[in-house]
């Protein structure tokens, strides 16, 4: 039986802006199980480190969660916790690797003072404990850890930054971890050694978490499950398999196909034209309609919901699929 | 080496300013020497007396040439020597600023400390409470108050609290009457009659601080590890600890500055509560053209702000960890 780490519920977040509240994210559902990762993937501005943020409820203002749950079996939602309880929930339960892990270290504080802070903040008895597990997390992450733990952030470069902030990830040994795009900012070399150190560790400890990226390759590589997001709606959740072998939603079939291709039918391997609309307010149609090639009658009509796709383990957004299609068709 | 580069360049600007200094105040209008020759001349004393009498009384001869004076003025600057004034004959220049100084000192130091703290609190609290109605009160009061110069605050303070309800002493900065030493009623006096002209200088200058503050705490809370650190579960404790300490360091620099430049900056002050410190004498000795006294003060006064430039930098770069020198 596969247990339940995560449980998202009917997620909403807005950011208020001055033409009304932009629905960054909208209405977002879905699970983890413990010992799978699941990518996200979309393009950008469609929600995803919004979703990662919204997990700790800690969306930047003046973004604001409008309704939902973020329920962890046995500890609960997340919430409607105490904001002491949900400080301490935060990197003890879930830690996140950052999108911009550049700049994510405090400039004038020494990685390992960091380190005591983190000690510290987290009631932690003995913070020499927590030093030793950096020091050895540092070398597991091929990260010279006596030059690295006395150094200040800016005597790091790119790739040594973004592999303390997976060390600091770790340390606290939370249940999820959120990738958020952790190689975009690295150059080729950089990126493939941290690839390489998020496959050991996922390879010798089976982690749990949600891998944001945009590099496809490596969702199929790491990814259990994927779930595709377009202007704050998932559109389509699948496991990995299901979804790299025949993705169903127009906006996935797209994005796979924006991906180089080697070989295969030209008329598939065609660019996205466009970008996904930013969402003011309830809308009445469907959002990807404008940039969908299989556009229908219904699509300006109503919009799609995420459904079960009869007979496989993959949900979409889409009036191609399901029961609206025979409807539609009729 | 860093540091004795700054050094020699500190150096070589002093050396300017006292050069400089030293002929744009014999360009002014007025010469006092000139005056007293005339005058003894029109007394009927032959000029070779003249010429000596005035020797003994101002350490100069009034015919001659402006090179050779500054040579000799340099000469004796180089011995600690400011020479004498002119207007208080025979007193020495060196004495006469040393008096006055510390009072100067007290009060920049202690207004500029005050109104930075005060300035730091509110940037921080108006950056933390962007947009309620506590940010516009406050951002429009810092404004205001930015805008006011010190010595409108300090005549407004003197009029009020002095003239209509006679709450504080007028002029002077301690109680004639009390003889000056480290006694409880002499210490006691000097709080008492500085707490207008501090209260000045305060009101003059935290709306500049506040403003300041609030753009660097506003620039620390848009940074990603402020998010992080939010992330990271960090105690609101430590996470204000880390806004302060990065908001902090691009106003040391301009705090050190200002140090330095309130040494002359106080003039107003010091003239609207007629004390007796540097800004004071700058003014005296202007108006009466007391050269050396004028020479003396703006060596110190220009002293101090290239000082303070040469410890900003060097300090800075001990204070924040991205600086190597
Ligand atoms: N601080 C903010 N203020 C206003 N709007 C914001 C803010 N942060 C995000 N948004 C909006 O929320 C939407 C989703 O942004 P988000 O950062 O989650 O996208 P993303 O999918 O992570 O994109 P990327 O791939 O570029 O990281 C965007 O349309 C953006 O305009
Ligand atoms: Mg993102």
């Amino acid at each position: 039986m596969s247990e339940i780490a995560l449980s998202v519920n009917n997620l909403v977040v807005e950011f208020p802006t001055d033409s009304g509240p932009l629905r960054a994210v909208d209405r977002v559902s879905f699970e983890l199980e413990r010992g799978t990762i699941m990518g996200l993937i979309g393009e950008s501005g469609c929600g995803k480190s919004t979703v990662a943020f919204a997990l700790l409820n800690s969306v930047p203002t003046p973004g604001q969660i409008v309704s939902g749950q973020v329920d962890y079996p046995g500890v609960g939602d997340l919430l409607k916790m105490s904001d002491e309880a949900q400080r301490l929930f935060r990197w003890q339960h879930v830690a996140v690797v950052f999108q911009a892990s550049q700049n994510t270290l405090n400039p004038l504080r020494r990685i390992d003072e960091q380190i005591r802070e983190l000690a510290t903040a987290h009631r932690m008895r003995d913070p020499k404990a927590l030093l030793e597990r950096a020091d050895s997390l540092c070398r597991r992450l091929r990260l010279d850890s006596r030059r690295v733990l006395h150094a200040y952030p800016h005597q790091l470069s790119g790739g040594m930054k973004q592999r303390v902030g997976i060390m600091l990830a770790l340390l606290l040994q939370p249940d999820i971890l959120v990738f958020d795009e952790p190689t975009t900012a690295l150059d080729g070399l950089s990126q493939e050694s941290v690839l390489q150190i998020i496959r050991e560790i996922h390879d010798e400890e089976g982690l749990t978490g949600i891998f944001i990226t945009h590099d496809l390759g490596i969702v199929s590589e790491v990814a259990d499950t994927v779930a595709v997001m377009y202007a704050g709606r998932m559109v389509e959740r699948a496991s990995s398999h299901t979804i790299f072998s025949g993705p169903k939603h127009p906006y996935s079939q797209a994005l796979m196909n924006a991906l180089p291709r080697l070989s295969g039918d030209p008329h598939l391997a065609r660019g996205l034209r466009g970008s996904p609309p930013k969402v003011i307010g309830d809308q009445f149609k469907c959002l990807f309609r404008d940039r969908c090639e299989y556009r229908m009658e219904v699509c300006d009509q109503s919009e799609p919901q995420l459904i079960q796709v009869a007979g496989e383990d993959a949900q979409v957004a889409c009036f191609l699929h399901g029961k609206e299609v025979e409807r539609v068709s009729v | 080496m860093n540091t004795l580069r700054r050094f020699g360049v500190a150096l070589i600007m002093i050396w300017m300013v006292v050069t400089l200094t030293f002929f744009m105040i014999r360009l002014m209008p007025g010469n006092p020497i000139f005056d007293a020759y005339q005058t003894l001349l029109q007394q009927g004393v032959p000029s070779q007396q003249a010429l000596v009498q005035i020797h003994i009384l101002y350490d100069v001869y009034p015919n001659q040439s402006v090179v050779v004076q500054y040579l000799l003025y340099m000469w004796h600057l180089l011995h600690g020597n400011f020479g004498t004034s002119v207007v208080y004959t025979g007193r020495p220049v060196l004495p006469i600023i040393l008096a006055a100084a510390p009072w100067t000192l007290l009060l920049v130091s202690i207004g500029l400390t005050i109104s930075f703290f005060i300035g730091l609190l509110l940037g921080v609290l108006i950056a933390l409470h962007r947009n309620t109605w506590f940010d516009n009160l406050m951002s429009q009061l810092a404004s205001i108050f930015h805008g006011i110069p010190n010595y409108i605050t300090g005549f407004v303070f003197l009029y009020f609290f002095t003239v209509i309800l006679n709450w504080f002493p007028f002029g002077n900065i301690y109680n004639p009457a009390i003889h000056p030493g480290f006694s409880y009623g002499f210490v006691a006096s000097v709080a008492y009659h500085s707490v207008l002209p501090i209260a000045a200088y305060v009101f003059g200058a935290f709306g500049t601080w506040t403003l300041s503050t609030k753009s660097a705490a506003m620039a620390v809370l848009g940074d990603d590890f402020t998010m992080a650190d939010r992330i990271r579960g960090l105690t609101s404790e430590q996470q204000l600890e880390h806004l302060v300490h990065n908001s902090v360091l691009p106003l040391f620099t301009g705090f050190v500055l200002s140090l330095g430049i309130m040494f002359g900056g106080a003039v107003f002050i010091e003239e609207t509560f007629s004390i007796p410190g540097l800004g004071y004498l700058v003014a005296t000795s202007t108006a009466q053209r007391d050269y050396p006294v004028m020479q003396g003060v703006f060596l110190v006064l220009a002293g101090a702000v290239i000082v303070a430039n040469f410890l900003a930098d060097t300090l800075y770069s001990r204070i924040d960890p991205r600086i190597r020198v």
